[in-house]
Order: C-alpha cells, then sequence, then structure tokens
C-alpha cells in the first residue's frame, strides 16, 4: 500500500430506523483522489455519504486515518472531515461570514473568542469559492447557487484533509460549477481526499479519477470514468440509453442520452434501408429513421466520420473504409450486394470528392424509383461536389432517371410509405 | 460588529437604571413614601422583591425562548414549547384546589418539570430523537396537561377564579425567597447558555449541520434543554406562565444584535428583565394590579405581528 487510506470501509451498513440503505459496501479512499458517487434517486448515494461522517449510525468497519470513525471525538471529527450538504435551512439571518466562521468552532475552545487566524482563513475561503463580496449579507437574501457555494467555503475553512460533497453544484450555473469543481481538483492534487455525489455524469466524468456507481445501496462498478461509464451499465442501473464517446477536447468521457422518445414500432412496408451519407450528414437522419423503426444499414463511411460513430452507436451495420483512401474493390461489392437488398435507399446529399465518388457512381446501377435523395434546404447538389462538377452531375442525373428529391425527414417518410411499380410483393 | 459591545453597555445601564427607578415608583406615586416605619418596609420587604423577581423571571424566559428557538430552528418556538406552562399549571390548579393555595410554587415546579420528562420520555424512545418529534411531543402533552387543568377549573367553584388568576401570570405574592431563588438559577443556567452560544449557532442550521461542524450535538441538545426547563420551571413557579416575553424579547434583540446567540443569549438576559419590569410597574401602578400576563401579551401580540410583517421573520 502506498498512498494513506484516508477512509477505509468494509461491509458497511447503514440507514435510517431498522432499515439498511447502504448494504456491504467495501470501498476505501486515498489521499490525494477525488472520487465521484454516482448513482440513480434513492440509490443511497447521500446516505453512504452521511455514514463516513457518522451522522447516520452504521455497522462494518469504518476507519478514517487508520482510527475507527467510532473513536473520534465530535472536535476531532470536526477536524478530519469536512461536509457540504445538499441544502440547508435558514431560518435566522446569519451574516455569511458568521456561517463560515462556525467552520472554526471546532478548532476553538467555547470559552475563547475565535483568533484573527481564524477569519483569515474563513476570507480566504470566500475568496476560493468567489462570494468574498457576499460577506456581510443575511444569508436570508442569497440566491440557491450562493448559498451553496457558502455551504462550500464553510465546508472549505474547516482545513480538514477529507471532503464530502453531496450534489456540491447541483445549484450552480455552468461557469461556478467548472470554478468549485476545479479547485476540488486542485485539492486533490494537493493531497486532499475528495468524495463527491454527482447527478450530472459528465461532470464527474470530467473531474473524478473515479467513480462508484451504487444502486439500491449496492456498490456495482468502481473503476475510471471510463469503464464505469458504458452504455451497458447505465443502461442496467439507470434505465437510460445513452451514447458514450471520448471528448475531442478533453479526452475524458462524455455521454448522452438517446432520445428514445416518440419510438416508434417498425413499419409494415419498405422497411430495410439503406443510408449513404458522409461528413456529418447523416447524422440526425440515422437517429430519426431509426427511432421510426426503421431497419437500417448504412454506407460508405470513413471511420474518422461523425455519420460512422452514430452508426456504431446505433447498432447500425456499416460498410466502413479507411479515412483519405480509395474505396477498396470488396466494399463497392458490399455496396452493390445491399443496394440489391434494401427496400429503399435514401442518399443523404452529402460531400463527394474523387475518394468516394466510385460510391456515388454504383448507385446508378439500383432503381431509380426506390431512390430517396434527401437535399436539405439550402444546399445544392454543386455545394456538395468536390469532384470537378462529376458528383454534381450524377447528384442530378439519379434525379432525372426517377430519384426522388425531398428536402425535410417529413417528405422522406412520406415517400417511405408510397409503393412503387417495381415493389415486389412482401414474400410469406 | 463593532456596535455590539456599545449596545451591550447601553442595555446594561438601561437595566440598572429599570429596576432603580421602578423600585420607586407604586401605586403613592414616584419617590420614597413619607416618612415613617413602613417606607423602609414597603421598598425592601415588597418592591424590590417583587421588582427583582421580575427582572430574573423575565431574562428566563428571554433565554429560554432564544434558546428554543435556536434548537428548534424555528423563530415561533416558546419556552413552554415542551409543556412547562400547561404543567405548570396543572400543579398549581391541584395545590389550589387539594391544598387551598399552599405550596402554589412547589406544585407548579413539579408539574412543569413532569411534564417536560413525560416528554423526553415518550420522544426519547426511538435513541436519536429529530427535534420535529420533540417539538410534535411536547404540543400534544401541553394539550393532555391543559385538559386536566381545565377539567380542575370546571370542578374548582369559587377557587376557578385563583386558579385562571394564576394563568395569566403576576408577581403578587413575589417574596425576597423568589428573587433569590430565581437569581440562584440564572446565574449557572445563564452561563451554561451563554457558552453554549456557538453549538446553538451551528444547531440552528441543523443537527447534522452541528455536528459536521464538531459540535456534540447529543450533548448540546440536552445540555440546552436542561438549563432552559430549569429556568422555565422555576418562573413558572414563581408567576405563573406569562405569555410572550419568551417568544418576542429574542426577536427584538435580533433585530438589534444579529442572530449569534453568543450575543443573544447576554442581551436577552437585559432585555427580558427590562421588559417585564417594565410591564409589572405598568401592570401594578396603572391597572390596579392587573396579572401582568395580560398586559405582555396585550403589547407583545400586536408588536409581534407587525414583527412579522415588517421584518419578514417567519420562513
Amino acid at each position: 500500500m502506498t498512498g494513506r487510506h484516508s477512509i477505509n470501509a468494509e461491509n458497511l451498513n447503514a440507514g435510517y430506523d431498522t432499515r439498511d440503505i447502504v448494504r456491504a459496501v467495501s470501498c476505501s479512499f486515498g489521499e490525494g483522489t477525488f472520487t465521484g458517487i454516482i448513482g440513480p434517486n434513492g440509490s443511497g448515494k447521500t446516505t453512504l455519504l452521511k455514514a463516513f461522517s457518522r451522522v447516520i449510525p452504521s455497522s462494518g468497519i469504518l476507519e478514517l486515518d487508520g482510527k475507527a470513525v467510532a473513536e473520534y471525538t465530535p472536535a476531532e471529527l470536526g477536524m478530519a472531515l469536512g461536509y457540504v450538504p445538499q441544502d440547508e435551512g435558514r431560518p435566522f439571518s446569519y451574516t455569511v461570514l458568521q456561517v463560515v466562521l462556525m467552520a472554526r468552532y471546532a478548532r476553538t475552545s467555547r470559552f475563547a473568542a475565535l483568533a484573527p487566524a481564524d477569519f483569515t482563513r474563513c476570507h480566504r475561503a470566500l475568496e476560493e469559492t468567489g462570494i468574498a463580496h457576499l460577506k456581510d449579507r443575511s444569508i436570508r437574501t442569497l440566491s440557491g447557487g450562493e448559498w451553496q457555494r457558502v455551504l462550500i467555503a464553510r465546508a472549505l475553512a474547516q482545513d480538514t484533509r477529507i471532503l464530502l460533497l453531496d450534489e456540491p453544484t447541483s445549484h450552480l450555473d455552468l461557469s461556478h460549477q467548472s470554478d468549485i469543481l476545479s479547485l476540488m481538483r486542485s485539492l486533490a492534487a494537493s493531497g486532499s481526499t475528495i468524495i463527491g455525489v454527482f447527478h450530472d455524469l459528465n461532470m464527474a466524468a470530467l473531474y473524478c479519477d473515479r467513480l462508484i456507481m451504487i444502486r439500491n445501496g449496492e456498490v456495482v462498478a468502481d473503476d475510471t470514468p471510463a469503464r464505469v461509464l458504458t452504455p451497458d451499465k447505465i443502461r442496467d442501473v439507470y434505465g437510460a440509453d445513452v451514447v458514450t464517446s471520448l471528448h475531442p477536447a478533453t479526452g475524458r468521457t462524455f455521454l448522452m442520452p438517446l432520445d428514445t422518445c416518440g419510438q416508434t414500432i417498425a413499419p409494415d412496408k419498405n422497411r430495410n434501408i439503406l443510408v449513404i451519407s458522409g461528413g456529418g450528414s447523416g447524422t440526425d437522419l440515422l437517429h430519426f429513421l431509426s427511432r421510426k423503426g426503421y431497419l437500417l444499414s448504412a454506407g460508405i463511411l470513413a471511420t474518422t466520420d461523425t455519420d460512422y460513430l452514430t452508426a456504431k452507436a446505433l447498432d447500425i451495420p456499416c460498410i466502413a473504409v479507411l479515412p483519405f483512401s480509395q474505396i477498396p474493390a470488396h466494399s463497392l461489392e458490399k455496396l452493390r450486394t445491399l443496394l440489391i437488398r434494401a427496400d429503399r435507399i435514401v442518399l443523404s446529399a452529402h460531400p463527394v470528392g474523387t475518394g468516394n465518388l466510385p460510391a456515388l457512381l454504383a448507385l446508378r446501377e439500383a432503381d431509380p424509383a426506390r431512390i430517396i435523395v434527401h437535399l436539405p434546404e439550402g444546399h445544392t447538389f454543386q455545394s456538395c461536389d468536390f469532384a470537378k462538377g462529376a458528383a454534381a452531375a450524377a447528384y442530378s442525373d439519379l434525379c432525372s432517371a426517377g430519384a426522388q428529391c425531398t428536402g425535410s425527414f417529413n417528405g422522406i417518410l412520406g415517400q417511405l410509405k408510397k409503393n412503387t411499380n417495381n415493389d415486389q410483393p412482401p414474400k410469406e | 460588529m463593532t456596535r455590539t459591545i456599545p449596545i451591550l453597555l447601553c442595555m446594561t445601564a438601561a437595566a440598572i437604571l429599570t429596576v432603580v427607578l421602578c423600585t420607586f415608583i407604586g401605586p403613592a406615586g414616584f419617590g420614597i413614601p413619607a416618612a415613617g416605619p413602613g417606607a423602609a418596609d414597603i421598598i425592601g420587604a415588597i418592591r424590590l422583591p417583587r421588582v427583582l423577581a421580575a427582572f430574573f423571571v423575565g431574562a428566563s424566559l428571554a433565554i429560554a425562548g432564544a434558546a428554543m428557538q435556536a434548537l428548534f430552528r424555528n423563530p415561533l418556538a416558546d419556552p413552554y414549547i415542551l409543556g412547562t406552562s400547561a404543567g405548570g399549571a396543572l400543579g398549581a390548579s391541584i395545590a389550589i384546589v387539594l391544598l387551598g393555595g399552599f405550596f402554589v410554587p412547589v406544585f407548579a415546579w413539579v408539574g412543569a418539570v413532569v411534564a417536560i420528562l413525560i416528554v423526553w420520555s415518550i420522544a426519547g424512545r426511538q435513541g436519536v430523537i429529530p427535534v420535529e418529534t420533540l417539538l410534535l411531543t411536547g404540543i400534544a402533552v401541553s394539550f393532555f396537561f391543559s385538559a386536566l387543568y381545565s377539567f380542575l377549573i370546571a370542578i374548582a367553584g369559587q377557587n376557578a377564579h385563583q386558579i385562571i388568576f394564576w394563568l395569566m401570570g403576576g408577581f403578587w405574592n413575589a417574596s425576597p425567597s423568589d428573587a433569590i431563588l430565581s437569581a440562584a438559577v440564572i446565574v449557572p443556567c445563564g452561563l451554561l447558555l451563554f457558552f453554549m452560544g456557538r453549538d446553538l449557532n451551528a444547531l440552528s442550521l441543523g443537527e447534522e449541520t452541528a455536528a459536521h461542524l464538531g459540535i456534540d450535538a447529543a450533548k448540546a441538545r440536552w445540555a440546552v434543554l436542561g438549563g432552559s426547563t430549569m429556568l422555565v420551571a422555576v418562573a413558572v413557579s414563581i408567576a405563573g406562565s406569562i405569555g410572550f416575553i419568551g417568544l418576542v424579547t429574542p426577536h427584538i434583540v435580533r433585530m438589534l444584535l444579529g442572530p449569534d446567540n453568543r450575543v443573544v443569549i447576554p442581551a436577552s438576559i437585559l432585555a427580558g428583565g427590562i421588559i417585564l419590569v417594565l410591564s409589572d410597574t405598568l401592570a401594578r401602578t396603572f391597572f390596579s394590579d392587573l396579572p401582568v400576563g395580560i398586559i405582555t401579551a396585550f403589547i407583545g401580540a400586536p408588536f409581534f405581528i407587525w414583527l412579522i410583517y415588517q421584518r419578514g421573520v417567519v420562513t
């Protein structure tokens, strides 16, 4: 064991009255770490945090800095561990400074006044949380976000090695969220042990080194954000469909909920759709058609293409090629097979250069009546042409050969509901 | 912050002045009554003990009220909230009906303490008690006790008048021993609550918050309740249940000096004493010795309503 364990819990059970909300939790937290606790509503995140801080009785092993929590006097605990609650009642008009100064009670005799050093520390905490200008304001006049920063400032002024945060940014706007969480991360970098409960999984992934996912009071995953925030685990624990990816700017895992609202069952005809797109032109289209219940395939997409990532996220089979290279013959063969199999082909107008021109030309072999060209408003075939006119000509040829051209998703839907003369009767 | 000390000094001066002046005011007008063998007796044996008892009872009710409001995180809590007033009234009623008015203070004190003990034992059955449970138990026990003494009033016949006068509170029978007793209680209990000031501050934001700030919340709560109960039980035994002093005084103090209980507690001693001495002087001088509870409620209730609407005291 290299770093000391600030908090060590083994087989910890905790709850209210006789009902255990946290069950058999074993985990430990080393110095200089920032851990996020995540899980759905009512999963026991706050209860776990309060069990750590001893305001909820627990059974099992719970040690702070190697010493059983039960052996701490209240004042020792107040010097070892700071806690930021989700919210706190404000029945009396204390000033902001008065509330933050309460952080120093644990370090001061009840028969003595607070020392100048205590005031200095509290003023620094107010600076760090950006509320120095509010120090003489009555707490009852503060907004939710300002009050939350007062609670954070008070915990900072306790000067503890361990900080427990219960949704510390739930009332904060974006810039204050990142200010506070950056501050927490820098505290962790200087040796503090920070544990926070988070609802915003992206914020948790962005700032924490480690995530503990709990469900029904039990730990179901405890690892790096990238390993915890997988679509499978999220679906399993939260019951929500998400896509995850590494954010290109931060390099951290991020996730987006999938819009599964308005999901309809598969239509009874023209169910198999081949979407030809590229350069991100098909992202929304793939989501839209997938939500409408169509069985999709996609082609031909470079592995760096956003459309490719969308197809992967939606589990849509797709013909993938390496970026910036000629389309290999076997990929074109696959495309031809799909062109024959698909009930309808939706061609999303996308940038075509000499590299991907062969795919567009291959469409000439398909029945034009089964092709729908999606040309969004404001776009022209010329604006998609990066092949000295050959691409624009190919698009136009398809339309004059009988392909239907539409500017809207609903237009595509309308076309998909129509029959063509060449359609074969459904096979039994 | 910087004006706390000057205000406290002014209040101390005002308290001394009030006690001295009110000792020399009576139905006979201001000044030392005409020389004679009775003059020294009126001042020394009747007026001074009465003024001092009123001062200490007012102070007791005010700091107990401040402590209860902080503990229950509720600016509308009053010192009788856990049943002391109803318990004291029941004890006094029993003494009046059964013993013909002897031992009323003793029975009132016992009744107040018994009421609190019942509340504690009911509410404390499940180990950690939320203050809300304590509060509701106190209200329930109060109603039960008031049913009992109302029954005694109903069957008391001509004693009913005596019980009702006692319920409204007053200092007709204040003796030197009452002044000494109330002083003897307020010194230790006042010091206790003063040194619990920071615990009260933390508790007024929540018991969990107090624990997170390094306060022994359970111990602090019992110390505050114990000290307040002693103060209120003795006050009730001396003067009956005088309303509004304990509720309104802490609000006045907080308006002047802010909500820090390390300041509110000592300031409440001075303010509660001044207000009750003035009210009692008013009662005995101009209203032929009305129960002082009528005066405090008559002035206190409209003042409190004004306070609620002016300052937004209620959350």
